[in-house]
């Protein structure tokens, strides 16, 4: 394929330019409104400015650029049909198919089946809409900083039972999904719905469990704030730091390096909560086409952006929790000090544009996983969740607690994670041996897949 | 019973009892995804579980063979394109090698190899498309995406050789109508060379995919005994084991001189069907390359005006041509009174033609023995039973084509 260095080059450069400007506006408008409104003002500007600026962009985007990165990876060139008035010759990378899907969208006819329960049937899209966009509210997508001597959050609210308030807004999920097959009135719908609701519902479990392990870790369920998962990670683990010149550098509390093994549940867990394939089961369109059949127009289009909303707020919680937050994995010291007390807000800035850039990095890998895996069967997805996921998550508990008491320093949890990682690294560059029926009969799931749940069963060679 | 003896304490056996439950009946088709070819499914499911399953075909009926008894034996090689209309060549030339049969006509070698040259093609297309729509169905569209990748090429191939993709209508009775394009091998080894790497990235996609691997492996079962007596062949026979194929079994044209084996799996599932196909992509390439290397110059035709058109030359200044031509074309090639049945192997198993002549320039009767028709018929034992997921890999590796099973 032909590199398209113009467009390369300009994609780095847009993208994280038009990120960094976002933040740099929440940063200085959240710094006013502290400063002629009230304290705590900027709370407000986050929640316009995060969940429907940030996610909304960034979700809607995403629907194009899943259309183009599959067209990536299966070798076709993507859409590029839809054009702009004057400059007809360019494609602009399909990027005017996302006006053209609105469009389509807003202007269809929102069909009502007769015998659909019409408020349930109304209600479904929404109840489906509002929780995913909800959950984003605790996820911190910056540094504290202090911008015309006030400290600015970069988070729309921030209680200390943070991630209480995530799993509970994520279960509420499910309502929208079931109501959606249930007031249909269509035996399609009615099965994804029964799906989707198990499906979500098992997972649930496995999402809290995958957790646990960082909960105790930093004794918090507070995600942001100075005392929150996001921040505490941006510390090295006491003494493994040293300084190269002016730069700090060291092993970081990441929750990837600490608790890998809670990262692939959590990640396969919520990634099940997302209903995208592999667990697309309650969409299942070659099978059931779907909870989601009889609606059309935009309460569809609701459905849908949903959906893609769920990919960006699940890559924000997970680098929240796993992947440092804001913060870069060294030299976070090193940048703050480089300003001035008046420019704390650019140090901010920064950081930020480095949150979302690992949102993309994250929204991307989910994307593929989705394009590269084939669907679960109903069973299976609960087989994984109960029998597979459970299990392993449990160990993950009791061991990471026994480490954390043994050292509360971190360290020895650290170490178990790093040869967690070893284990899962040699297991996935490991040629399986050529195929033998038997083998592949017994063990549910090998190291064949690489998308986590898949090397699950080496985790607990790992914890010895 | 006064109102003292009422006792609203429901009994032990009312407690123990099951809950009262109906099963949920679901039409899968006409018009749904997992249906291609435009089958219906009436499925009686419990829960997620089907109980019953009842196919229901017709939708793509057009009357073949009641429209093959009003056109001449010529004339009805467009309507056997219609057939398997993913490898239209296989159908052509079953068709005219029954018909020969018939007749009793040696067809020249050139011929023979370049027939096999186009069967194999098309099988392979047939293959990349039921493998393809097999991890399309199941979720993962890239691999589909590559297999139609490597069948567009072939398809090109076949454009080059017959002027159309689908509806090939290429062959005559006694041979071929035109001979191969004078670069044409060349570039069939190129668009080989391609597929063989399509085909890999399918099989590495999907081949060890865990999740694959889970749907496909015992599910869709048959017993061999039960595959045998719905009268299954190809893959879908050789998935359990049971080593028939034509090709082997009753060589036609040159394949007892071809170099191939026929790869046979063991437990009669999904997954099997699916390796089977795998493998018999890679053999029909090799196949190709044998035929190539060692296909014959000299005619593609019989050289008798009774069965093939005479050259223009002679139509424009003999009297002869112009009475031959005159004749094939009004009345049709005069196949000999009597019966045949003759078989080749197509994409998907034994595709048999029983043919009956009166005599004339028509067919009296036209009967086509579609592989597809037997499978479907046995699909009520692959998955009865088994959850409602399993019907969608099940279906895609039996490869229903409604074009040969509704005729």
């Amino acid at each position: 394929m032909r590199l398209r260095w113009n467009v390369i080059i300009g994609s780095l450069t847009i993208i994280p330019g038009l990120l960094f400007g976002g933040v740099a506006t929440g940063y200085l408008l959240g710094g006013l409104a502290d400063k002629h409104l009230f304290v705590g003002a900027h709370h407000l500007v986050n929640v316009v400015l995060l969940l429907l600026v940030f996610v909304m962009v960034i979700a809607t985007a995403l629907t194009l650029a899943e259309r183009k990165w599959s067209a990536m990876m299966q070798n076709r060139i993507g859409p590029n049909r839809a054009r702009l008035p004057f400059l007809e010759n360019s494609a602009l990378s399909g990027v005017p198919h996302v006006i053209t899907d609105v469009l389509k969208l807003l202007t269809k006819e929102a069909f009502i089946p007769k015998d659909a329960s019409k408020l349930l049937f109304n209600l479904a899209p929404m109840l489906a809409f509002a929780p995913v966009f909800a959950l984003f509210a605790i996820v911190p997508a910056g540094p504290t900083v202090n911008v015309f001597g006030f400290d600015i959050e970069m988070v729309a609210a921030n209680p200390d039972f943070g991630l209480l308030y995530l799993f509970g807004i994520a279960s509420l999920a499910v309502y929208g999904t079931s109501l959606a097959g249930w007031s249909s009135n269509n035996k399609f719908a009615l099965l994804g719905g029964v799906r989707a609701s198990s499906q979500m519902i098992s997972y649930e479990v496995a999402l809290g469990l995958g957790l646990v392990g960082m909960m105790i870790a930093f004794s918090t369920v507070q995600l942001g704030g100075p005392a929150g998962m996001s921040d505490l990670q941006s510390h090295y683990l006491p003494g493994w730091s040293t300084y190269l010149g002016p730069i700090d550098v060291g092993v970081p509390q990441w929750g990837f390096l600490l608790q890998p093994a809670g990262f692939i549940l959590f990640f396969a867990a919520a990634f099940a909560e997302t209903k995208r394939a592999p667990f697309d089961v309650p969409e299942g369109e070659s099978e059931i086409i779907g909870y989601f059949v009889e609606y059309s127009g935009m309460q569809f289009g609701l459905f849908m952006i949903a959906e893609f909303v769920e990919v960006v707020v699940l890559s924000g919680v997970l680098i929240a929790i796993f992947f440092g937050g804001p913060y870069l994995p060294f030299g976070n010291l090193w940048l703050k000090s480089l300003f001035g007390p008046d420019w704390q807000w650019l140090y901010g800035s920064i950081l930020g544009t480095v949150f979302w850039l690992k949102v993309v990095l994250l929204c991307y890998l989910q994307l593929a996983i989705r394009w590269t895996f084939p669907r679960f069967r109903y069973d299976q997805i609960q087989t994984l969740g109960w029998k597979i996921l459970l299990p392993i998550g449990l160990a993950n508990v009791f061991i990471s607690g026994a480490l954390i008491l043994w050292d509360p320093s971190l360290k020895a949890l650290a170490i178990a994670g790093g040869i967690e990682i070893l284990v899962l690294v040699a297991l996935t560059l490991t040629p399986t041996p050529a195929k033998s029926r038997a083998d592949a009969h017994i063990g549910h799931h090998g190291p064949v897949d690489e998308h986590g749940h898949g090397a699950d069963h080496a985790l607990p060679a790992g914890h010895h | 019973m006064s109102a003292d003896d009422y006792d609203p304490s429901p009994s032990n056996e009312e407690l123990e009892a099951h809950l009262q439950t109906r099963n949920m009946v679901v039409n899968l088709g006409p018009s749904h995804p997992a249906m291609h070819g435009t089958v219906r499914m009436r499925v009686e499911l419990d829960g997620e579980t089907i109980v019953k399953v009842d196919t229901e075909i017709g939708f793509l009926h057009r009357g073949f063979q009641k429209s093959c008894e009003n056109v001449t034996w010529t004339q009805c090689l467009p309507y056997t394109d219609r057939l398997n209309y993913v490898s239209a060549l296989g159908n052509n030339f079953g068709f005219l090698h029954a018909v020969e049969e018939l007749i009793g006509l040696e067809i020249p070698e050139r011929a023979k190899y370049i027939r096999v040259i186009g069967a194999e093609l098309h099988r392979i297309c047939d293959h990349l498309t039921a493998t393809g729509a097999l991890g399309l169905e199941l979720g993962a569209f890239a691999a589909f995406l590559y297999g139609v990748e490597a069948r567009e090429l072939l398809w090109d191939r076949v454009t080059e050789l017959t002027g159309a993709r689908l509806t090939t209508s290429y062959g005559r009775i006694g041979g071929l109508n035109r001979d191969l394009p004078p670069t044409w091998p060349a570039l069939v080894e190129k668009s080989l060379k391609k597929t063989e790497e399509l085909a890999g990235e399918v099989e590495a996609l999907l081949s060890r995919n865990r999740i694959f691997v889970d749907r496909c492996r015992g599910t869709g079962i048959i017993t061999t005994q039960d595959a045998l007596d719905f009268g299954f062949t190809g893959p879908c026979l050789r998935a359990n084991g049971v080593k028939y194929d034509v090709r082997k079994a009753k060589p036609y044209w040159v394949y007892d001189r071809l170099d191939f084996e026929v790869p046979v799996g063991a437990s009669g599932d999904n997954y099997d069907r699916y390796l089977c196909r795998v493998e018999e992509m890679k053999q029909s390439i090799k196949m190709i390359r044998q035929c190539f290397k060692e296909m014959p110059e000299g005619p593609v035709m019989v050289d008798d005006w009774r069965i093939a058109l005479p050259p223009k030359q002679e139509v424009y200044s003999t009297i002869e041509g112009v009475m031959a031509h005159f004749k094939l074309v009004m009345e049709g090639v005069q196949v000999p009174a009597g019966e045949v049945y003759s078989c080749t192997e197509g994409a998907n198993g034994e595709l048999g033609w029983y043919l009956r002549s009166d005599g004339s320039g028509r067919p009296y009767k036209v009967h086509v023995r579609a592989p597809g028709f037997h499978i479907l018929s046995g699909v009520n034992k692959m998955i009865e039973g088994r959850m409602l997921a399993d019907l969608v890999p099940t279906f895609d590796t039996i490869n229903m084509i409604g074009g040969e099973v509704e005729q």
